[in-house]
């Protein structure tokens, strides 16, 4: 039996489902350690992403979001579960196979000055998926699909034959962009696409995003801990802690009704550029006790820090639930 | 807010640095000042001059970067030429203190904590090892870190990001400082982890009295602790008001861009509104008003560089727009195109 976790357009088939996912590191393979200890990076993870539609993946570090678009990339690999891309099983996928599903999904990530390679003109560094995948034979036979690209991503026509150093940060990350669409994939994961950027440019590459979106009708998962950005951008929202999704629903529902205490905590502590406004709020605080996920504690992993903990928290993890249609919260004693 | 006795002033300052490629204005004539209690927020996007503004104030500019005018008193004494030099070493570190953004480099990965502690007040207060221990003990307690007597052996590396920053917090205050200043001391954390710092530093304010410069890029941040804050952008305070009247009632076009781009918590937009184009090079800047180029309301006056002047009850900023339509009879100052 398996639930299903809803997306913003139901009937039509998911282009991504992730199914009871769980990632494990293994914690140093010398002599120092016993080779079993493990870090439970991500535990029981599950959500669908429709086509065309943003899911917004919030959590704090060490959370596992960052962790959740490396296994969905088939970048790490995943201890149990499936991740499901486009009605086809991706989780065992290898070789030739997998490298075909891997140009229909792609990442762009959080530090523009350290993903571009410095050395390569941006011409070279857009073109490289395009070479890699065989879609074109040499760089001349890319020149125009990279300048149709730029200009995709408001990169001036010129800036082809320019090496990164000479783009700003937001501009660097309209290469990035750029180097992401070449193969046009459905999917992007994006990793704290604009957490690098000043607040005047990070408007800008947001909006890029949204329009990109519209005109190619591509599904992100948009992985972030600003919670600002994560309203404006999704449709839906994910909450994780400590490796698991304590909370999944529509973005209006997680922000004006949060379920669960930890979204509320979060919510709570995230400043409002508004001084009546945020002196008159009131923080939600709870016990700064982070588990330690080497030795997961058993049960619901936010039992540590909550006031409403009870025996059953301490000792049956909580699935998700709906709570309310299309909300599902995993907590015993929220309704 | 005018208080009688002023700690830091800072009067037209300018700070250049040499680069191979020229000199970078990174100080254009900034001017502001803090009293006892008071806590004065520097916005600024990345370049803005917010950073070297305290590194100015600390007496941390360095080689290729030099103070080139304007001036510096702290409780009415310069901090610049030879004399103002000697001056300044006295109280920083003292008077003064600095917690910076990144509590990973900023601490000694190889000396335990009560180590780094102690350095502090037996350097600047001359305690012996035994009573900067105790010292330590009561600093890490008052930063609201458990178990103190235990911490003082640990390394860096045995605190989380949240803890080291908290012994920043307690170093800086260690000696019983009149002003703190705060290097963006929360963008390194997560958001639950920066309310606490937040709480934590609006806390000791109170209790010790402490003047505090919180220099940020988020407004966020600003807008729960400052009573008054100064908007940069390219090595210029271009605006600069009560925190109240800054959020409610932006004078500067840059302000109300900035407030604008942020996207909210309650409100949702279709689209997010944005400042197009980039800040200008600091190596040559446009003449005129540095924020003309991507200036929605920049008319031909624009090429004159605007004073400060008052714009709206507790506030002023550096714009002949704003200035026009704070004072409808000053049109003649310049006329709209």
């Amino acid at each position: 039996m398996l639930q299903t976790y809803g997306t913003a357009r139901a009937g039509t088939a998911p282009i991504l489902k992730v199914e009871d996912l769980a990632v494990e590191y293994p914690l140093g393979k010398g002599f120092l350690w016993k080779p079993k200890r493990t870090f439970s990076a991500l535990d029981g993870i599950s959500f669908e992403l429709a086509r065309g539609e943003t899911l917004g993946l919030v959590g704090e570090s060490g959370s596992g979001k960052t962790t959740i678009g490396r296994a969905v990339l088939r970048r790490v690999a995943a201890a149990r579960g499936r991740i499901i891309f486009d009605g086809k099983d991706i989780t065992d996928l290898a070789g030739e196979k997998l490298r075909r599903i891997r140009a229909r999904m792609q990442l762009v990530l959080q530090d523009p000055y350290a993903s571009l390679n410095p050395r390569m003109r941006v011409l070279d560094i857009v073109a490289e998926p395009l070479l890699v995948h065989g879609v074109v034979r040499n760089l001349e036979e890319a020149r125009p699909r990279v300048r149709e690209l730029l200009r995709l991503v408001g990169l001036p026509a010129d800036a082809h034959e320019r090496h990164p150093h000479a783009f700003s940060g937001g501009q660097r990350q309209r290469i990035g962009i750029a180097r992401a669409l070449a193969l046009k994939p459905e999917l992007i994961v994006a990793d704290e696409p604009v957490s690098a950027l000043d607040v005047s440019v990070r408007a800008q590459v947001v909006n890029l995003l949204q329009d990109l979106q519209q005109q190619f009708g591509l599904s992100y998962l948009f992985i972030a801990h600003d919670l600002s950005v994560v309203r404006h951008i999704s449709q839906r929202v994910a909450i994780l802690y400590a490796g698991r999704v304590v909370e999944l629903a529509d973005r209006e529902a997680i922000y004006t009704s949060p379920r669960h205490p930890y979204t509320e905590a979060l919510l709570s502590a995230v400043p409002i550029a508004n001084p009546s406004l945020q002196r008159a709020r009131k923080r939600i605080v709870y016990k700064s006790e982070v588990p330690d996920l080497v030795n997961p504690p058993a049960g619901c992993r936010f039992h540590t820090r909550c006031p409403w903990a009870s025996d059953r928290c301490r000792t049956e993890a909580p699935p998700l639930m709906e709570k309310a249609p299309k909300h599902f919260v995993a907590c015993w004693h929220r309704d | 807010m005018s208080t009688p006795e002023p700690l830091l002033e800072v009067e037209q300052l300018r700070v250049e640095f040499e680069t191979r490629a020229g000199i970078v204005h990174a100080l254009n004539d900034v001017s502001f000042s803090i009293a006892k209690g008071e806590t004065l927020g520097i916005v600024g996007e990345s370049g803005s001059g917010k950073s070297v503004t305290a590194q100015a104030v600390m007496g941390l500019v360095d080689l290729p970067g030099r103070i080139c005018g304007g001036d510096m008193r702290w409780r009415g004494r310069s901090l610049l030429g030879r004399e103002g030099q000697r001056y300044g070493r006295s109280i920083r570190g003292k008077e003064v203190a600095m917690v910076f953004q990144d509590p990973m480099t900023s601490l000694n990965p190889l000396l335990t904590i009560g180590t780094q502690l102690c350095e502090v007040t037996e350097r600047h207060l001359g305690l012996t090892r035994a009573q900067a221990r105790g010292r330590a003990e009561e600093l890490l307690a008052a930063v609201g870190i458990s178990a103190p007597a235990r911490r003082l052996g640990q390394h860096p590396h045995e605190l989380s990001g949240g803890m080291r920053q908290r012994v920043m917090i307690a170093m800086a205050i260690a000696c019983e400082p009149k002003l703190l200043i705060a290097d963006e001391p929360t963008t390194a954390l997560d958001v639950t982890i920066q309310a606490q710092i937040l709480e934590l530093i609006a806390e000791l304010q109170q209790k010790l009295g402490l003047a505090v410069i919180l220099i940020t890029h988020d407004l966020g941040v600003v807008a729960g602790l400052c009573h008054r804050v100064a908007v940069m952008y390219a090595g210029r305070i271009v605006e600069s008001a009560d925190a109240d009247a800054l959020f409610t009632h932006p004078a500067h076009p840059y302000t109300q861009g900035l407030l604008r781009s942020t996207p909210s918590l309650d409100v949702v937009e279709e689209r997010l509104a944005s400042i197009e184009g980039t800040p200008p090079s600091l190596l040559d800047p446009p003449p005129g008003c540095p924020f003309r180029p991507r200036c929605p309301v920049a008319f031909h006056r624009c090429l004159e560089m605007p004073p400060m002047a008052p714009v709206i009850a507790g506030g002023e900023a550096a714009c002949w727009w704003a200035m026009e339509r704070a004072l409808p009879e000053n049109a003649f100052l310049g006329t709209a195109d």
